[in-house]
């Protein structure tokens, strides 16, 4: 609990978000435009994610897509055939993915460099391909249609988007005090320490590979919390929508866009992303849907040339001024 | 005679992996970044040679020296404009660098030609040489003989010319090299501008076979990356011997397990090469932790 005290002190703006978010749905004008709140908060729950890894660590992995297919997969199948509610299935894949993770990074993080990033490549393609293959189970391309049983919590279905639109901001703030939690332990101090100097960190007698291993495969099982949310929001998934690489490549720009290795930069980077990709789709239809992505492509290119720490860097320069002002008054 | 056609088949799209390869093999050979948009330099590539046969006519094969011309050109634009801002900052900004640069290109030519698929008619498409029970198409066949030939050419060029050698200096050692007075940029440029080229030739083999789409680079820029860890990053004959053993790899799941499944086959043996012999079947520079 003092942990949470701390918490609300340091970061009084972020209370001040907080409230205003969930005001929201009080005033929100559409249906649509709730949507397009839930959807910036598990986007921005999943980069949140990738940021563990791929931020505080600097190991770029391409297969959190995967990952959030398998919690997507894992509970519409054992909702869809055995009727288990996916609020206990996300459990089932959490587990799945910590499994699938520690098989992806065992051979892949004893290896410096790239290599991981291809591994997760490699990773990703295989699952895909599998989805595809095996129709009968997992209903192949056409993938999988979730029918309305009725509002119930159990089931993750309801008539409006309003119930979807407080589950996803629980599980944002979830994975954000996850991250938080993991930014203050031992695990998360070694991995910087491991993203300034492998080497150096290694002769104090920390354990990269190990370190690495186990911040990827929490990385993973905090994304797998996404699938299902999103899946039951949308109600249908396909292994070309979710499982593919396109997908992992838009959760990791949001976290870059945003901020990599901060706490905030995810939120920041889907709040600037989602509602972009809205409107572009919109202007340009589906037949053109190149756009938003080529978009997202120029701004990925261009925050790493000009501002590789992320658009969240804009913000404390902004904090640091003033904390400087406070100690010449002094 | 399934073995047979089977063996054949692996071989000569194994010949155009190893083109793909190779261009990025020299890249990070040279630079030491592993580029993602390998894929997509093929698609635009591929495009290239799309639109070049629609203004031009003749054979596709006889597109060779311009395309070869305007990759180039386009290769060197890129990396002044693109990759050179972040020499120096490490593998995590390369890595996204060149994310960024081929989802922008797979969404720009989307967004100009759209999702649509083309081809380029022309009559060499359907012929085959027989031979037995086995038969090669010729499409396939120019492809691999052109791959080989280009892959030689290179090697050759690294090893004979005065500015491949400059280039093999700033592999083994940029700083030193440049205190021999080579400029390591000079050669970035180069190596950078030779494996878009590499990229757009295999893109002008191709397009006699495959559909031209905006993600047509996608798949075989994936195989690529596992054909150099095959060979060794940085090493260009074992690109060469990886592409044709992903080539079989791929061309035997297909045959015997099943066809939807070869990526599958290709993407076990990565795991597997990562797991076993990181450094590739034919050494390269790998750093164990």
């Amino acid at each position: 609990m003092t942990d949470f005290k701390e918490l609300i002190k340091k970061q009084k703006y972020s209370v001040f978000i907080v409230i205003l978010f969930l005001l929201f749905p009080l005033i929100s004008p559409s249906d649509y435009i709730t949507h397009v709140m839930v959807l910036i908060f598990l986007f921005a729950a999943m980069a949140t994610a990738w940021n563990v890894i791929g931020g505080y660590g600097a190991q770029v992995s391409w297969c959190h897509a995967t990952f959030f297919a398998i919690g997507a997969y894992t509970s519409f199948l054992l909702f869809l055939r055995f009727n288990i509610s996916p609020i206990i299935s996300i459990f089932a894949a959490m587990i799945m993915s910590f499994i699938l993770a520690m098989i992806v990074g065992y051979p892949s993080f004893r290896l410096r460099g790239v290599y991981f990033s291809l591994a997760t490549i490699a990773f990703a393609e295989i699952v895909k391909t599998l989805l595809l293959y095996f129709t009968d189970f997992t209903g192949g391309a056409n993938g999988l249609m979730l029918p309305y049983k009725g509002a119930s919590l159990m089931s993750l279905q309801f008539k409006t988007e309003i119930p979807y639109y407080y589950i996803s901001f629980v599980v944002l703030a979830l994975l954000i005090f996850v991250t938080w939690k993991f930014e203050k332990s031992k695990l998360g101090y070694f991995l910087k320490a491991i993203k300034e100097d492998e080497d150096a960190a290694e002769s104090l007698g920390i354990k990269a590979y190990k370190v690495k291993l186990t911040a990827f495969a929490l990385s993973a099982v905090m994304i797998s919390i996404v699938g299902p949310i999103y899946a039951f929001n949308i109600s249908y998934i396909d292994p070309i929508g979710i499982g593919h690489l396109d997908l992992s490549i838009k959760i990791g720009t949001i976290a870059i866009i945003g901020g990599v290795a901060t706490l905030w930069g995810p939120l920041l980077g889907a709040i600037i992303i989602i509602p972009l990709s809205e409107i572009t789709n919109a202007l340009l239809g589906s037949t053109r849907g190149g756009a938003s992505t080529a978009i997202y492509g120029l701004i990925l290119i261009l925050v790493i040339i000009f501002k590789p720490e992320g658009l969240i860097s804009l913000f404390d320069k902004f904090k640091g001024r003033k904390k400087d002002k406070k100690l010449k008054v002094r | 005679m399934l073995l047979g056609q089977t063996i054949i088949n692996g071989l000569m799209i194994g010949g155009v992996y190893a083109l793909i390869a190779v261009g990025l093999t020299i890249i990070f050979g040279v630079m030491k970044i592993v580029n993602f948009a390998q894929g997509e330099f093929l698609m635009v590539g591929m495009y290239v040679t799309w639109l070049l046969y629609k203004a031009i006519g003749g054979s596709p094969y006889l597109l060779i020296p311009p395309v070869i011309v305007i990759m180039f050109i386009f290769g060197l634009l890129l990396y002044k404009i693109v990759v050179k801002p972040v020499v120096g900052k490490g593998d995590t900004a390369y890595i996204l660098l060149t994310v960024g640069l081929s989802i922008f290109l797979q969404n720009v030519v989307q967004l100009i030609w759209g999702a649509n698929y083309f081809s380029i008619e022309t009559t060499i498409k359907t012929e085959a040489i027989q031979m037995g029970d086995v038969s090669i198409q010729l499409p396939r066949l120019i492809a691999f003989i052109g791959a080989i030939i280009l892959v030689g050419g290179l090697h050759l060029f690294l090893k004979k010319t005065d500015i491949g050698k400059a280039m093999r200096a700033t592999a083994e050692n940029s700083q030193v090299a440049s205190l021999l007075g080579i400029n390591p940029s000079r050669s970035f440029a180069i190596a950078f501008a030779i494996g878009v080229v590499m990229a757009g030739m295999a893109g002008v083999l191709l397009t006699p076979m495959f559909y031209v789409y905006p993600r047509v680079g996608q798949l075989f820029g994936l195989t690529a990356f596992v054909v150099v860890v095959l060979g060794g990053l940085g090493n260009i004959t074992g690109a060469l011997f990886g592409g044709l053993i992903i080539g079989l790899v791929e061309a035997f799941t297909a045959s015997y397990v099943a066809l939807d499944l070869a990526p599958v086959g290709t993407f076990v043996v990565f795991l597997l090469v990562l797991l076993l012999k990181p450094e590739g079947i034919f050494g390269g520079g790998v750093r164990k932790t």
